[in-house]
């Protein structure tokens, strides 16, 4: 896998490096050079105070160099100096006697060893009346390796400070530059199941467009699809509902008929369990596809008194209760909200459904809605076996059953789900009073 | 009684059939067309007590019949059928001018309970209501078991009536207050209960049941 930000670094910050390097070799060059002309300067003036001190006398070539010149000369508080005149013949005229070093055939200062020290040695040939004179000076390094370490020493600091700011910032640019990309990541991350709206082209840059607007066709693409899909889907369901209804009355006519004939009536039950559980699932079917939050129209909002949209369903429950003798109860305070009355009327009947579905006989279920706050909340509570905590999360997801026994079509709290995250609603489950059974509460935020 | 006259207009031939067993079980007269051209000309012709009209026919639709049939000024009750569930179809059918509205496939009981409360809309109150050994005659505002009168204030009276009338239906509290009392009278939630209660104790051997609908109302049931 390729990296933007790795390339991007590597192409910087390498030859970045690279130029950093050779602009600091060059800064060395440019102080070192001159010093080490200045250094050599000082020894060509040494020769040269020496060369003006010879004299020809008695025939010979001699110099004249009183202590105190000498010492003079010598003065340093760091290098050593050595020197020494030489007539015709080795002949030492002045200096170090033991000075070593041959003259070499060099025009300018070179460097040598002397007494294990490095030094910068010049020679002149110097001419006193008829007699060659070479004059040699050599003076230890130690000032000079000074410098050169303080130039060095400056030079790394500096550009060491210098390397790192230039990394700091291009890493800073990069980032900062790749920014775009990681808002982009998160939004689209952050997004919900199932929303496919176009990325907005206003909120990312040129060099993104293409991109963008390559990808929002796909989304369109994928859009299109899912709502072929939801077509087909809710097509089908709608096929099947009438040859259904024709089934179950058939049936129940049947039935009705065969009242006496126990083998009859036992068999036609079962048939008519069957053809409700597909009634039951063809519904739940076209109620996932309404649910789909992107089908979700904000335009359909009304204010709805949540206790109407309770009301028409209590027939139909209590009819569902009473078949398992369950107790059915209702504490409905009116209380406003803004929603879709006909997606909150598959929410209620799928929260309802499911506390009366999984609540054993002679259980009890109480359906309440109240304001809570500034929004509304629609708690459902039973006396069924409960969900335990790790497990609360799953029932929401499609098809998700925690157990075989049960009849349920497994999209049930996952159509709830649906519905309440379309309306900014949270579903929770809590433990039922006295820990027997569960509530599930459906909060709808502030009308 | 007269048996009702229904007009079944529906294409799939399964559910027709289905649909024409059930409510002649149920005392109608059930006359069964396929189409929408023929159920306007039915329509034309002769009165029937109540249409039971499938939106998704061939030729012209569910709500082409209606709107022709109000178009000539009919006051026919009319109860759409449909396989589709949009509220656009709902609410259009409503605006059309049908009275009631139901989606397939539905409870048998549902359906004719509906049927039931739209003739009862259109036709004039019928002389005696009775369920169980209970019987209310309407025109003396008297209600007998096997017979015997039963002695019942004003209000008790109107509160038997409304659930007798809508026997095996979940009626809340407020809706038994509103019918009960057309001329805005105010009347707590706990008057209801207290004239049930008081209710229960005069029809207990009428073979009929008063039951509660915790916190909600009442539904008049059959033992």
């Amino acid at each position: 896998m390729t990296s933007i930000r790795l390339r991007l670094l590597k192409w910087l910050i390498g030859p970045i490096l690279l130029i950093n390097l050779a602009g600091a070799s060059l800064t060395y060059m440019l102080a070192w050079i001159p010093a080490q002309l200045a250094f050599d300067q000082g020894l060509a003036d040494a020769v040269g105070a020496l060369a003006s001190r010879l004299h020809v006398g008695s025939g010979a070539a001699s110099i004249d160099l009183p202590a105190e010149a000498e010492a003079m000369l010598r003065a340093n508080d760091i290098d050593a100096l050595y020197f020494v005149v030489r007539g015709s013949g080795a002949r030492v005229l002045a200096g170090d006697r033991d000075f070593p070093v041959q003259a070499r055939n060099e025009p300018g200062a070179y460097e040598s060893t002397m007494l294990g020290e490095p030094v910068r040695v010049l020679f002149r040939t110097s001419r006193a009346g008829d007699e060659k004179v070479q004059i040699g000076v050599a003076k230890t390094m130690r000032k000079r390796l000074q410098v050169r370490s303080a130039i060095v020493r400056a030079l790394v600091l500096l550009e060491t400070v210098f390397t790192l700011a230039l990394v700091g910032l291009i890493w800073f640019s990069v980032t900062t530059g790749l920014l775009p990309l990681a808002h982009m990541r998160s939004n689209l991350k952050n997004r919900e199941m199932g929303d496919l709206a176009p990325i907005d082209t206003e909120s990312v840059p040129v060099e993104l467009t293409p991109v963008v607007a390559a990808f929002n066709e796909l989304l369109d693409k994928v859009q299109a699809g899912a709502t072929a899909q939801r077509d087909f889907l809710a097509d089908v369901a709608h096929q099947l509902r009438t040859p259904l209804a024709g089934f179950k009355l058939q049936l129940e006519w049947l039935g009705a008929r065969h009242a006496g004939d126990p083998e009859s009536v036992h068999s036609l039950s079962l048939m008519l369990l069957s053809n409700e559980r597909m009634i039951r699932q063809i519904n739940q079917l076209l109620a996932l596809a309404r649910a789909e939050p992107s089908h979700f129209e904000k335009t359909r909002l009304e204010m709805l008194d949540l206790a109407r949209l309770v009301e028409p369903v209590v027939q139909y429950f209590v009819e569902e209760a009473g078949k398992k003798h369950i107790d059915i109860g209702f504490d409905l305070q009116p209380v406003m909200l803004a929603g879709d009355s006909f997606l909150l009327r598959d929410l209620i009947d799928n929260v309802i459904d499911n506390a009366v579905r999984y609540t054993p006989e002679h259980g009890t279920v109480t359906v309440r809605c109240r304001p809570d706050g500034a929004g509304a909340v629609l708690e459902i509570e039973d006396s069924g076996p409960g969900i335990a905590p790790h497990q609360r999360e799953l029932v929401f997801q499609r098809f998700a059953r925690l157990d075989d026994k049960s009849s349920g079509t497994g999209l049930g709290l996952a159509i709830v789900r649906d519905i309440a995250l379309a309306h900014g609603a949270t579903v929770s489950i809590a433990d039922g009073p006295g820990r027997a059974g569960m509530t599930l509460a459906v909060r709808f935020g502030r009308v | 009684m007269a048996r009702m006259h229904v007009l079944l207009v529906e294409d799939d031939a399964v559910l027709a059939d289905g649909l024409s067993r059930i409510l002649q079980s149920h005392a109608m007269m059930v006359e069964v067309v396929g189409n929408g051209t023929q159920a306007d000309q039915v329509l034309q012709r002769s009165e029937v007590a109540v249409v039971v009209l499938d939106i998704g026919l061939p030729g012209i639709d569910g709500f082409e019949v209606v709107r022709r049939l109000r178009a000539r000024a009919s006051g026919v009750p009319v109860l759409l059928l449909t396989a589709r569930d949009a509220i656009e179809d709902r609410v259009r059918g409503l605006e059309l001018g049908a009275d009631d509205y139901l989606v397939k496939p539905f409870a048998t009981a549902e359906l004719v309970a509906r049927i039931k409360a739209l003739v009862r809309r259109n036709a004039p109150k019928p002389d005696a209501l009775s369920l169980g050994r209970l019987t209310l005659d309407t025109c003396t505002r008297r209600a007998h078991i096997e017979g015997r009168t039963i002695e019942l204030s004003v209000r008790e009276w109107a509160v038997l009536e409304y659930l007798l009338q809508h026997g095996g239906r979940v009626l809340s509290k407020q809706q038994i207050i509103d019918a009960i009392l057309p001329w805005g009278d105010e009347l707590t939630l706990n008057a209801v209960e207290v004239y049930v209660s008081r209710l229960r104790l005069k029809i207990a051997d009428a073979g009929v049941t008063i039951r509660t609908i915790r916190g909600f109302g009442y539904m008049l049931e059959q033992q």
